[in-house]
């Protein structure tokens, strides 16, 4: 999951970093100010007993966001809710302002008639073993758009100003008479708002969109390049992608070809500045991503 | 869940990945055709284009597709959809490069037939040219004999039907999907099963053959007849006991002895079988049959006439029929007589199917109804057999003539200027001539196959078969043309393995591996085996 969503590729002997220590460990900047620590457990109890518990304190301090990944197909449900108390105690103790997500991966392999029944069973029991924190759940699979819908979700969630974003967005778009304007997420290319003047036919556009920038990323990365910016213009309209503020990419739509490209590109530059303004500053936050499987 | 356009170019694929996405993941190669930029379906996103060429659940599962395999090696399948994403054989379309788009047809997905389609391709496969000698061997057996008789071994010949049908799926561990009753019998009795069933079933397809090649000649004869003598002269007199009433069964069925030079040329035993060779050796060696199996329809076409003809001939002759139970009469024959297995041997080939039913029956849609397809398609091959052969037996005038004078081949009884039986015979000859090649090409495929290991060895084998198969034809006409005998001789003999001894023993023998096989199953299906087995001497005795 971590490499669709941070298109790294999938590192096939990193595992192993310890003699003792079982477990996968990496950490990606996301959202600009924030440390994602993610750790891929990959059952190993020993994990559990020994590294976390000795070391809690260090892993659990200032954290602003926990993300906890089921297996939904996992044989072991009293096992997976204990390792989730624990850690949720570990973040009460330590981080008790952080706010805490799960995601019920691997929905594909339940049958569809299933679905909704079994993630609301699940959503149930996680939200009352989760009190007093309150945790959001979601349903994903790498298959169809709930993964993407779900860590969208968590992006826009976290987002400080993110209503005040979307109004200064708006007025952007209506200034430059784009059809439509996206701003993604950094590292990962998830949506973080966006505005649109009028209905678009096609729903997952922007999943599309942030697969095709990752792929491109991907190749660009082999070619010790980094993407920065990109202009598809035909005789129906130009498209703008380019780096926004220091955590965020934007795009724009014009659906008007007589616009010229210096126009909108001298907007956009213009606009930085004004969006910068808009980011707040702070200290750096860590946060955890913990994937049991 | 994918709708595709009716239009079918221009189409994205969804082709499996792994395979065409494997080349695009290398930049280390310095084919340029790897660093094309990423497509993007061809979409006017400013029209208002309500047609949607492809879904957009298949265009985004595409894009996700063709991102994961980027993040890995191209033969790590850890990112490859799994089945259960993957849209189903038919909803997937090949893109071809050149514009136009077609559906995969994966190997093991064939098209399922609903149970009527099932039912009519067995009643078609069944209806062979043994309808012809029904009504000669009801008169052997009997008529009250015969009809019990024909609904007995109608009975008989469902049920071995249905333990053929269910012998591939006692077999445990092995995939048996491909299976047909040969190579059951290969599974249980090893290389003595596996040949000797071929064995059997060659004498059934040489028998067919050979009994098509003596009614090739009858009906080319009189076709001949009709033609050249009847059509330009209609009342004349040209020997033997012809009258012109076309309504009329005549006693004759033996060569007419002409003087005039063209019965000198055109005779039922001498001539005609040897000028069908010319004809039918070049098409048998022909390397593949598939031209002829496009006429597969005439053989429906010709028994639906049949059926029309008999009809219409009861209707103006009318029923004569007299119970004599025991005793024989000037005209009548007995009820019951010491002949009847005659009759059984006839529908032993008329009702055999087992050789073939397993692959005719993959193909039913619903495999639950497979039981009760082939019960009513049987239900139907029997009713039309009975048909047949009660109408003719009772429709045949006995007070001129008696009864014993039925002909193996009913259309014997007809003269030669009878217009709607000439129209009957040319039918029937034309469909055997298409149904020979295809016959001799199966008998070609399973021996070639068997012993050489290959369809065409080379010319000269094929032609070797072929001359022993048309040699066989010819000399059967010439010398013994009584297809009543030849068929009740080929439908015994292979009928006592492929319908009474094989699926018999190799049901007991899987009842008894897995421990079910009680008392008074054995016991009947050891009677079936001696069943078989009488019915084969019988034939030599009577």
């Amino acid at each position: 999951m971590r490499s669709i969503i941070f298109a790294n590729y999938i590192a096939r002997d990193t595992r192993r970093l310890g003699a003792t220590i079982d477990v996968e460990h990496s950490h990606v900047r996301f959202l600009g100010n924030l440390v994602l620590n993610l750790w891929d457990c990959g059952g190993q109890d020993t994990f559990m007993e020994n590294y976390f518990t000795s070391q809690r304190d260090n892993i659990f301090r200032n954290v602003e966001v926990l993300i906890y990944v089921f297996d939904v197909e996992s044989r072991e449900l009293e096992k997976d809710m204990h390792y989730y108390q624990s850690c949720l105690e570990a973040i009460l103790q330590n981080s008790p302002d952080a706010k805490v997500f799960c995601l019920v991966h691997k929905m594909d392999l339940v049958q569809e008639d299933q679905r909704d029944v079994i993630f609301k069973e699940r959503e149930e029991d996680l939200k009352r073993l989760s009190r007093p924190l309150a945790c959001t759940c979601f349903r994903t699979s790498i298959w169809d758009e709930t993964l993407y819908k779900a860590w969208s979700s968590i992006v826009y969630q976290l987002i400080p100003n993110v209503q005040q974003l979307e109004t200064n967005l708006r007025n952007f778009a209506q200034i430059i008479e784009a059809d439509e304007v996206l701003l993604f997420e950094r590292a990962t290319f998830l949506v973080i708002s966006h505005y649109q003047c009028k209905e678009q036919r096609d729903a997952h556009r922007f999943e599309k969109i942030s697969n095709i920038i990752k792929q491109f990323k991907l190749s660009c990365s082999k070619l010790a390049a980094s993407f920065q910016s990109m202009e598809v213009r035909n005789s129906n309209f130009a498209a703008f992608i380019d780096v926004f503020t220091s955590n965020t990419y934007v795009m724009v739509i014009m659906s008007d070809p007589s616009i010229p490209s210096a126009a909108t590109l001298i907007n956009i530059r213009n606009a930085r500045k004004h969006f910068e303004k808009l980011e707040r500053v702070d200290g750096p936050k860590h946060s955890l991503h913990m994937r049991m499987r | 869940r994918y709708i595709m356009e009716d239009d079918c170019r221009r189409l994205l694929s969804s082709e499996h990945p792994g395979e065409s996405y494997s080349h695009r993941g290398s930049t280390d190669s310095l084919d340029f055709k790897v660093k094309r930029p990423f497509h993007v379906e061809p979409r006017n996103i400013v029209d208002d284009d309500p047609q949607e060429r492809v879904s957009a659940e298949a265009a985004i599962l595409n894009s996700r597709v063709h991102y994961y395999s980027k993040l890995t090696g191209s033969s790590d399948r850890l990112l490859s959809p799994p089945n259960h994403v993957v849209p189903c054989p038919d909803e997937i379309y090949i893109y071809s490069p050149l514009g136009t788009a077609f559906k995969v047809t994966a190997a093991d997905y064939y098209s399922k037939n609903p149970s009527i389609v099932t039912i009519f391709a067995i009643w078609n496969t069944m209806m062979g040219t043994s309808i012809l000698s029904i009504p000669w061997a009801l008169k052997q057996a009997g008529f009250t004999l015969g009809i019990l008789i024909l609904v007995f071994t109608g009975l008989l010949m469902l049920y071995c039907c249905y333990i053929v049908l269910k012998s591939p799926k006692a077999i445990p561990y092995v995939d048996t999907s491909n299976w047909e009753f040969p190579d059951v019998c290969k599974y249980y009795f090893g290389k003595f099963g596996q040949w000797s069933s071929l064995v059997f079933s060659m004498v059934s397809l040489i028998g067919a053959m050979v009994v098509y090649w003596v009614l090739m000649s009858n009906f080319l004869y009189n076709t001949g007849q009709f033609i050249y003598i009847i059509c330009p002269y209609p009342n004349i007199d040209s020997g033997g006991n012809y009258t012109i009433s076309t309504s009329y069964f005549s006693n004759s069925g033996n060569d007419t002895s002409d003087i005039s030079s063209f019965g000198h040329w055109w005779s039922k035993t001498n001539t005609t079988p040897l000028y069908l060779i010319v004809l039918l050796l070049p098409l048998l060696c022909l390397r593949s049959a598939s031209f002829f199996a496009r006429f597969t329809f005439l053989g429906t076409v010709s028994v639906v006439y049949l059926l029309t003809l008999v009809t219409v001939k009861a209707v103006r002759l009318g029923f004569h029929l007299d119970f004599h139970w025991i005793d024989t009469s000037q005209f009548y024959v007995p009820e019951f007589r010491l002949l009847f297995p005659q009759l059984t041997g006839v529908l032993t080939l008329a009702f055999f199917i087992h050789n073939c039913i397993i692959t005719l029956m993959k193909s039913n849609r619903h495999q639950e109804n497979n039981v009760r397809d082939l019960s009513v398609a049987y239900l139907l091959v029997g009713m039309t057999y009975l048909y047949v052969g009660v109408l003719i037996f009772a429709a045949f005038p006995s007070p001129p003539l008696s009864k014993e004078c039925i002909e193996p081949n009913f259309l014997d009884n007809f003269p030669s200027n009878d217009v709607m039986v000439f129209v009957a015979r040319t039918f029937l000859l034309f469909q055997m001539i298409t149904v020979y090649p295809l016959l001799g090409y199966l008998v070609r495929v399973q021996m070639m196959g068997q012993i050489f290991g290959n369809h065409y060895p080379s010319f000269f084998h094929v032609l070797a078969l072929n001359i022993l198969i048309v040699g066989a034809g010819v000399l059967m006409a010439k010398f013994y043309p009584n297809i009543g005998s030849i068929i009740r001789f080929s439908g015994a003999t292979c009928g006592l393995a492929l319908v009474f001894v094989f699926p018999a023993l190799v049901h007991m023998i899987s009842l008894r591996r897995q421990g079910l096989l009680r008392w008074p199953s054995a016991l009947f299906h050891s009677f079936l085996i001696l069943l078989g087995m009488a019915n084969l001497l019988a034939q030599f005795f009577m």
